[in-house]
């Protein structure tokens, strides 16, 4: 498929379906797959057996990596990213590593100082900034 | 990096199913087809989070089967090149290291880690710098950047490196 082989998330090359869709931080997903375990807990005894290995290593793995644990903090961390015209992929990226200087910020988001792009070094280390601040107030 | 999509598939419902149960059924039935599977398109589809909507249903000739168009939200796993992100050690050796992001396997190569990392076989072999500071060995977090992806019918398989500004151990297990 000659769509794959141009596909580079640096460019933010992921595709027309995929830069539409809503992307998810770890937070968000961890927010949600507890919760649909949870509802498995309620009905059955061993949940653990209701669940595909995929869920369950995603779920693991969330867990893990989520930088924001309460379900209010996650919220404020969209809202504050999504003041910034990030393109979803973006946002979920720099929510889900946390960078802590502008260079490490474009290190991970390449596409955020691309040509006509508004981002000068001053709007993202407010950024960093905010981010920064949420996870202090926790 | 997940994504909350809606995808569309056609389910073949038994007769038996038809009644008032029919709508559970049929959701019970996509849950079980689809929550888990791979494909290279959408990656990996962790859980279905809602149902939009269901279609009229089409009886197959002959066989009295009924086919339902359904329209279902739910939370995927993709994998892309040039995507960073946080991954645990799973197993290492002088080829270089596994690692896994949830549902997907990432193998980075002893040439894809940085040079001054040199690899230390025994009970837990490890990738060490020469001054001891830094030490990737199993369940250890790294962070890495994705430089391929192999699809084939039932999984993503990726290719990462570890030799770029900003990269490599985030935690190391011994000193954390």
């Amino acid at each position: 498929m000659s769509g794959e082989e141009e596909e580079n998330a640096a460019e933010l090359k992921i595709g027309d379906e995929f830069l539409k869709a809503k992307c998810l931080m770890n937070c968000e997903v961890a927010v949600i797959l507890e919760h649909k375990y949870e509802q498995l807990q309620q009905m059955s005894d061993d949940p653990l057996n209701q669940v595909s290995q995929v869920f369950e290593k995603s779920l693991q793995y969330v867990k893990r990596f989520s930088r924001y644990k309460n379900p209010d903090a996650v919220r404020q961390v969209r809202e504050i990213l999504s003041r910034y015209q990030l393109a979803e992929f973006e946002l979920c990226v720099l929510g889900n590593l946390c960078p802590e200087t502008v260079e490490e910020a474009i290190a991970m988001v390449p596409s955020i100082k691309t040509k006509g792009r508004a981002h000068d070094d001053e709007a993202i280390e407010k950024m960093l900034n905010d981010l920064s601040l949420i996870k202090k107030f926790e | 990096m997940f994504f909350h999509i809606v995808l569309e598939r056609n389910m073949q419902l038994h007769p038996r199913h038809f009644g008032r149960h029919l709508r559970d059924n049929l959701v019970a039935k996509l849950v079980k087809d689809v929550e888990g599977t791979c494909s290279g398109r959408h990656g990996f589809v962790v859980a279905i989070t809602g149902i939009e909507n269901v279609g009229k249903g089409l009886i197959r000739d002959g066989t009295g089967f009924v086919t339902f168009p359904v329209k279902y939200q739910c939370v995927v796993f993709r994998p892309f090149k040039g995507e960073i992100l946080e991954a645990v050690v799973t197993m290492v050796n002088k080829m270089g290291f596994f690692a896994e992001a949830g549902p997907v396997q990432i193998f980075v190569s002893n040439h894809l880690i940085p040079d001054d990392m040199e690899f230390q076989s025994g009970d837990m072999p490890n990738y060490t710098t020469s001054d001891g500071s830094v030490k990737i060995q199993k369940d250890s977090e790294v962070r890495l950047k994705i430089i391929g992806t192999r699809v084939d019918a039932t999984e993503i398989f990726c290719i990462g490196t570890i030799k770029d500004d900003f990269l490599g151990v985030i935690n190391d297990p011994v000193t954390s």
